[in-house]
């Protein structure tokens, strides 16, 4: 039995999924991105936040069996609602085996995880066939600026993206909806190419940025310098809706 | 909302109608008191009297559109006795709050079935029995010229109506003067005069009850006969409602707002029927519509309601009114009848001014009579804590401790004078077979008791298990220096309490049971004792306006509370927990044997705004609720809040008239809010989902 890190679990969950859902953080995030509202999330070890002067400890070990045992109580709940698991991050993909082993003992519970998909073949493919639905992020379609916002190359992510639309696995498509960054119609219209034609994509849904984002990076002892106009609203371009994809703007 | 509706609304919400008031004194009716006692007048028949002269003065009013009248002109209505009088009763007996009839729910099903015309003849007829006793005589006598008092008031709404060519307005006022209402306006405009009346005669917190259920027929046969329309009926009933609202600044309570009017909606019956019908719908719907706090909304509920019904409340409770209320039949009429409630009553039991669970046409329950305060009991056996070897024996302590002060409570209440109410007695059962005022007793004349800081206590409690007695991390001299200095060079520990230590609402077993524990240790403490009026006590999880008096004076307690700072309203989780979520909070407050203690007193949690965002989320929320009922709660309190508009109305209250919170019980308008219940909602909303 394998144990992870989690650092926060959510009830009542409404936007990450069908019904009623919990959402589950585990901690850890290779990626920086720089709008990421959940610094915490970052590190894969437990650590204490400043919050108001006073220390808070965020991140706790937990074993697989006690997890799923604390999810389960819900099921009734989850089954009623045509609800269930959502597993988010930091990204999930750094605990696969964890998440994994979490997932085999949720049997009959609906699981979705949501996932930068940056991580190996083989962690994301084990994932992949044990969950219901991906909430996978499609960031910046360009190599280039994907390195210079996240801090990591594309490449794996596209990868992995080709054999999330190849097994025909329900996913919904999320694009932050970052101003001046990744808002352009060029992007746009290169993200809705990439998913055009997968059959399990259930829609695409832009995120709007929130101002608040910065809010928690006090707590980690970091400052927040987002490289982009926070105020500027966003542009909508719906390259999506004359491909067959349905869209949904949050 | 119609044209019409809209503009009496308008005409309302900017007071205009607040020029035709006048002032007792300005009436001279200010001195009747005094003339009263230089007569030497019985209160039984002061009360009718003065009832027959505050009538008599109000100047019919009939604002622009409306066809359900009667405006209340006089700001105040005066005392029977005069102070000293007051003063000397004072010192003879106890007084419950104002002293007068509060908190019942009248027999409306039944005036609307008979009218005022039979009520007075059974009146009559019973003052004939040769046997009765002088006061039972001058009671009967008070009640006829009570109706009678009622009566003149509708011809002289109907002489204004006639004059000023309201044809249908008169005629309904003819109809109801003495007969049954016929049709459903009718029935509305008799309901609005006897209330109307309640209000005039004194007794406060003046309920409405199972509305839904008591309009029914009448909807039912005008729709039958062709007369009533589906959007006629809406409009009426939003009439209604706004007519609730027309005076409700004159109607005293603890807080502006805190005036009562609660209507109680659905609900099933002993056959298994669910009683929710076309007008309880319109009932969520025009509520929603008018975004006024009257009045309240209660919604009977239970594990099989159907999901549309909880949709329908989920609407209403995305409007941020802080209504519906959702009471679980499921737990709330077994735990009636296992108070000795005949199964017509439980079936039938309604919502008092906030959530106490009385029975509506003959109880003349006193639900809010005292509070205990758990925290404090908890706070208190602390001082003794190191006498106690194991958990056990100091929760024996804490268990006798609530016990002597349940018998405090129960032996605090004798003596009790009720200022006779012989207007209200119309309106109860069994007054006239008596011969005898309700404000002496009723059917069922059971006391409540609230229980406030249940939280604060059951965490404290568990951090003494956990800590002190189990795993002995946290030495006695520590913990006691700690609370008496309130945290003062404690504070790593204080941090730990506050945010590690077991707390109920995280669905942990060791303070919810410790919960149901306290629970069960007042239930107990009250099981068995009878009131002076031969009723029990009824132990509950409310806390009404005491969540602020017992705090105020609160020592620092063991889960980390500073001394004074606040404890939660009602039955709900402390006020710096950090939440998971609904779900757990739900299991948490869901485990206790809640059909023990069901005075009332419901689970609150406050929702952000934004979770309205999601189109899908209403029925999302409708599910939650239902979940609540289908793990046994009891009682559930949803609260929608922007805190940035509550920081904003605090600073602005001039922008923010409209802006409606639940407070304890009830909903009212933020800006009107006394300093310290602003502050709490604020405070709360911090812990929101």
């Amino acid at each position: 039995m394998l144990s992870g890190i989690v650092f926060s679990i959510e009830e009542f969950a409404i936007n990450d999924g069908p019904g009623i859902r919990t959402t589950v953080f585990l901690k850890g995030c290779p990626l920086r991105c720089a709008w990421c509202h959940n610094p915490e999330g970052w590190s894969p070890e437990p650590q204490w936040l400043t919050k108001k002067g006073r220390k808070e400890r965020c991140g706790y070990a937990i074993g697989a069996d006690e997890l799923a045992a604390k999810l389960l109580r819900d099921k009734d709940l989850y089954r009623d609602s045509g609800g269930g698991v959502t597993f988010t991050g930091g990204e999930p993909l750094m605990q696969a085996p964890f998440l994994c082993d979490v997932m085999c003992r949720l049997p009959g519970i609906h699981k979705a995880v949501e996932t930068s998909g940056y991580g190996s073949a083989q962690a994301f493919g084990s994932v992949l066939e044990r969950a219901d639905l991906l909430l996978f992020d499609v960031k910046l379609a360009d190599p280039a600026l994907h390195r210079r916002y996240t801090g990591v190359d594309n490449g794996q992510i596209l990868a992995n993206l080709e054999r999330l639309k190849a097994s025909g696995k329900p996913f919904v498509a999320r694009i932050p909806l970052i101003p001046g960054v990744n808002d352009t119609l060029q992007n746009m219209e290169a993200t809705a190419r990439l998913l055009e034609g997968a059959a399990g994509l259930e829609r695409a849904e832009l995120l709007r940025y929130h101002q608040t984002a910065g809010a928690k990076y006090p707590m980690v002892g970091l400052p927040y310098n987002p490289p982009f106009d926070e105020n500027q609203a966003p542009e909508i371009h719906d390259c999506f809706t004359e491909r067959g994809i349905k869209l949904m703007i949050l | 909302m119609n044209e019409r509706i809209e503009a009496l609304k308008s005409f309302i919400w900017n007071r205009k109608h607040h020029a035709f008031r006048t002032t007792p004194e300005q009436l001279g009716l200010d001195k009747l008191c005094e003339t009263f006692q230089a007569r030497g007048i019985a209160p039984q028949e002061r009360s009718a009297r003065m009832l027959q002269a505050l009538l008599e003065a109000e100047k019919p009013v009939i604002l622009e559109g409306e066809t359900i009248v009667a405006t209340r002109t006089i700001t105040r209505i005066p005392s029977i006795f005069t102070e000293q009088e007051w003063a000397d009763i004072r010192a003879h007996h106890t007084l419950h709050e104002r002293g007068t009839v509060s908190n019942i729910s009248a027999d409306y099903e039944g005036i609307l079935r008979d009218g005022l015309g039979l009520r007075k003849q059974q009146v009559e007829e019973r003052a004939r029995d040769k046997g009765l006793t002088a006061g039972q005589q001058a009671f009967l006598a008070s009640a006829r010229e009570s109706i009678e008092a009622v009566q003149a008031f509708i011809l002289k709404y109907r002489d204004c109506a006639e004059s000023a060519g309201l044809v249908q307005v008169a005629h309904n006022l003819t109809q109801i003067h003495s007969g049954a209402p016929q049709t459903f306006h009718q029935a509305l405009q008799l309901l609005r005069i006897v209330h109307f009346a309640l209000w005039e005669s004194d007794c406060y917190h003046n309920t409405l009850g199972r509305f839904d259920q008591y309009m029914y027929p009448f909807y039912l046969a005008d729709k039958a006969a062709g007369r009533l329309t589906d959007d006629e009926a809406f409009d009426l009933i939003e009439e209604f409602f706004l007519a609730c609202n027309k005076d409700s600044d004159l109607y005293i309570g603890m807080q502006q707002g805190d005036n009562g009017q609660s209507i109680v909606l659905g609900g099933r019956n002993p056959q298994g029927e669910y009683l929710f019908n076309a007008l309880s719908e319109m009932c969520l719907r025009a509520s929603y519509e008018l975004n006024l706090i009257d009045p309240k909304i209660n919604l009977r509920c239970d594990a099989q309601t159907p999901l549309e019904v909880f949709k329908l409340g989920a609407q209403l409770t995305k409007r941020g009114l802080g209504f519906p209320q959702y009471d679980n039949d499921d737990v709330v009429i077994p735990g009636l009848l296992k108070l000795g409630y005949s199964p017509e009553d439980a079936y039938n039991y309604v919502v008092a001014a906030c959530w106490e669970f009385i029975v509506p046409k003959n109880g003349m329950e006193i639900v809010n009579i005292d509070a205990l305060s758990f925290a404090g009991v908890v706070s208190d056996a602390l001082e003794h804590l190191g006498e106690y070897p194991s958990y056990e024996a100091f929760y024996a302590y804490v268990d006798s401790l609530i016990k002597a002060e349940c018998e405090r409570i129960t032996k605090a209440h004798d003596k009790l004078y009720i200022v006779p109410a012989p207007w209200m007695s119309m309106l109860m059962g069994g007054t006239i077979e008596r011969a005898q005022d309700i404000s002496l007793g009723g059917n069922s004349n059971n006391y409540g008791v609230h229980g406030t800081g249940l939280s604060t206590a059951a965490d404290s409690l568990a951090v003494i298990k956990k800590y002190y007695y189990e795993e002995k991390s946290l030495s006695l001299e520590e913990l006691m220096d700690a609370v008496h200095h309130n945290f003062k060079g404690h504070e790593a520990l204080q941090e730990k309490l506050r945010n590690e230590a077991p707390k109920m609402g995280l669905d942990q077993e060791e303070p919810d049971a410790i919960g149901g524990a306290l629970l069960a240790s007042f239930a107990q403490g009250l099981q068995g004792k009878r009131n002076e009026r031969g009723g029990i006590w009824r132990a509950g999880t409310g806390t009404a306006m005491y969540y602020i008096f017992h705090a105020k004076d609160l020592p620092a307690t063991p889960d980390g509370r500073f001394a004074g700072e606040v404890i939660p309203a009602n039955f709900t989780p402390s006020m710096f927990l950090r939440q998971q979520g609904p779900v757990s909070v739900m299991r948490s407050f869901s485990k206790q044997h809640l059909e023990d203690t069901i005075n009332g007193g419901p689970l609150t949690i406050e929702l952000d705004e934004t979770i309205f965002r999601n189109e899908e989320s209403l029925e999302k929320l409708a599910m939650l609720i239902r979940n609540y009922m289908r793990l046994g709660g009891h009682q559930l309190q949803l609260n929608t809040l922007n805190r940035d508009t509550l920081l904003d109305a605090k600073k602005h209250p001039e922008r923010h008239r409209d802006l409606i919170v639940r407070v304890w019980g009830w909903s009212g308008y933020f800006v009107e809010l006394d300093e310290c219940y602003q502050d709490h909602i604020i405070e709360r909303i911090k812990y929101k989902i």
